[in-house]
């Protein structure tokens, strides 16, 4: 199932790629393509700002996404003013978009984490049973 | 594949490998039978010191200086972290954090402590603060997968 899913994602980013350069060649750069490339400047961003705190921090799960959240907030915030995406009525918008993912990710990324943890504690033990039983 | 263990007192511990030709496999089998019996030349006070792989606990950079920490003693090492981190590859030492390298054959258990801080707790009760980033490949070694 697993397999399948990324598969499928990896599938899907090679259609949108493939789609977005015909697009590019055949009628050359519309808004709607440069709102793509703004959002792949963006995920570029935040996905090193994300790498970058992972590096130099060793914080909690919890403490980790707050920290994650200001900076990402901050960042979307400024880049949202710079490419036109928000104004001074609207920029609180940012805090709720990137809250959602934020939520989302805190959630997925504690499942995992705790999935890891069981799943390597366990052969932990039934190597000592291995151990024990030689 | 046929293994074969015997006794041989009073000579160094041997390993012959048989094979009809060489592959890949054959390859990786070697490369780590040869990554078991790795050493390490520490220094502790002015003695100098061989370590095999499986005494160390774990390796850890401070301040940029590299210690090697077995069950009781600690040793200096002139190496940086990238060196070792090559070095080990395929072993059963992992990288846990920016400044520490964990054997998992020393490994007791990871638990998760306040605030989801994780916390990695040696055989000799020792306990090393692992990141979360380099959780999946602690996960690898225990799947039987080189990192």
């Amino acid at each position: 199932m697993k397999k399948i899913l990324r598969d499928t994602c990896i599938l899907a980013a090679l259609m949108i790629l493939c789609v977005f350069l015909i697009s590019i060649i055949w009628s050359g750069l519309t808004s709607e393509i440069m709102l793509v490339i703004k959002l792949f400047g963006l995920a570029l961003i935040l996905s090193s700002i994300n790498f970058f705190i992972d590096e130099v921090s060793t914080l909690s799960i919890l403490s980790s996404y707050i920290v994650k959240y200001f900076a990402v907030t901050a960042i979307v915030m400024l880049y949202g003013f710079i490419v036109g995406w928000f104004f001074t009525s609207n920029f609180w918008m940012a805090f709720i978009y990137v809250g959602v993912v934020a939520v989302l990710g805190y959630f997925l990324d504690s499942f995992k984490t705790k999935k890891d943890v069981e799943f390597i504690n366990k052969k932990i033990e039934s190597r000592k049973a291995a151990k024990g039983s030689v | 594949m046929r293994i074969e263990k015997r006794q041989v007192k009073d000579r160094p511990l041997t390993v012959i490998v048989e094979y009809p030709e060489w592959n890949s496999s054959v390859e990786r089998l070697i490369d780590k039978i040869s990554k078991a019996d790795l050493t390490f030349t520490g220094k502790a006070d002015d003695r100098t010191v061989s370590i095999g792989i499986s005494d160390i606990y774990y390796i850890e950079n401070v301040e940029r200086k590299i210690f090697l920490y077995t069950d009781k003693e600690v040793f200096r090492y002139d190496r940086s972290m990238t060196d070792i981190e090559s070095v080990v590859s395929g072993t059963e030492l992992v990288r846990i954090s920016r400044t520490c390298i964990m054997n998992t054959a020393h490994l007791k258990e990871i638990r998760q402590i306040r605030n989801s801080h994780l916390e990695a707790v040696m055989d000799n009760e020792e306990k090393l603060i692992v990141s979360r980033k380099y959780l999946p490949d602690i996960k690898r070694i225990f799947k039987g997968e080189n990192v």
